[in-house]
């Protein structure tokens, strides 16, 4: 019979395949092993979850990445455009982490004057447009049918600024409640 | 009305077809030109357009392989130079090149870059949102 046991200190031993065989292995008997095998599948979804979520942000940083790589020159667009600055590269990755995992992550776009430019795009006529700089105040612009504007927000590299995060749920979630420039 | 060598006006009409040639795979998707590839360069504080339309096409793709000089090209924004004037935007033919014209006008707001580039990005947005893709 399987003793109860700490899942952490399972997952710290035995690594998490074997906490995966347990969670799914269905012979336990007593309270004590089913509480067990209950907070191991528990931990499981959990990480799978995790992995699933830091997957989709690892491709987003990458991406990143290989867009600064393609435009790390002068003049990659044929109109003097500045090389995407390495710093603006680094705010907008850190804006991705800190991206609530329900949020869709954006597409990228490289910006003449070296910043890069996050773009959450529904539809022609709706989308939201965050440019990073080397700065830590982000630039924003948005179209929502005839609803339009723009704003700036500090980021501490930490915490995506309210007005920004409303700004892009409102777009991606077809939210009615307007949202206001700074 | 003065006419440039090309051929054309030297005023560019509301109704008339602009071309953004798009040299970099990340200015757009699969629907549509993204709106950072409206936005100015930061020497000449302008955007190039080419004064034309997705047709005739063996035409459009050989002023923008000249434009884009030896780069890749991807595609072309079309729009009417009439979305110039609601974003608050001119448009001033800018010859040689032959068809080529200048986007200015641009927000510029030399003590506080970020409040410009919120104010561009709301132009470019709006031009975004009317422009056709054309992939080449």
């Amino acid at each position: 019979m399987l003793k109860p046991f700490s899942t952490i200190g399972l997952c710290y031993v035995t690594g998490y395949s074997v906490l995966g065989l347990y969670a799914r292995g269905g012979s336990a008997i007593s309270a004590e092993a089913q509480a067990a095998q209950k907070a191991a599948s528990a931990v499981v979804e959990s990480a799978e979850l995790s992995q699933a979520l830091f997957g989709g942000k690892a491709a987003a940083i990458s991406q990143l990445g290989v867009l600064a790589n393609e435009c790390a020159e002068q003049d990659w667009d044929g109109n003097e455009a500045n090389a995407i600055d390495q710093l603006a590269v680094s705010i907008a990755q850190g804006f991705v982490r800190a991206m609530p995992d329900t949020l869709p992550l954006p597409e990228f776009t490289p910006e003449p004057d070296g910043s890069v430019s996050l773009d959450w795009i529904q539809s022609r006529n709706r989308l939201f447009s965050v440019s990073v700089g080397p700065k830590n105040r982000l630039a924003y612009a948005w179209l929502d049918g005839a609803d339009k504007g723009h704003g700036v927000a500090q980021f501490d590299g930490r915490t995506i600024p309210s007005r920004v995060l409303e700004g892009i749920q409102s777009i991606v979630n077809h939210g009615n409640a307007p949202f206001r420039t700074a | 009305m003065a006419t440039l060598p090309s051929g054309l006006p030297e005023h560019v009409a509301d109704e008339e077809d602009l071309a953004r040639f798009l040299t970099q795979s990340n200015q757009f998707n699969a629907s549509m030109a993204k709106p950072a590839a409206f936005l100015p360069g930061p020497k000449d504080r302008e955007t190039s357009v080419f004064r034309h339309g997705r047709e005739p096409s063996d035409s459009l793709w050989t002023i923008g392989l000249g434009a884009a000089g030896g780069r890749n090209l991807y595609g072309a924004a079309i729009f009417k130079a009439r979305v110039l004037s609601t974003a608050q935007l001119e448009v001033i033919a800018d010859e040689p090149p032959a068809r080529h014209a200048a986007i200015r006008g641009w927000p510029w707001i030399e003590d506080d870059l970020e409040l410009q580039k919120a104010q561009q990005m709301e132009r470019a947005v709006l031009i975004a949102s009317q422009a056709a893709l054309l992939r080449r």
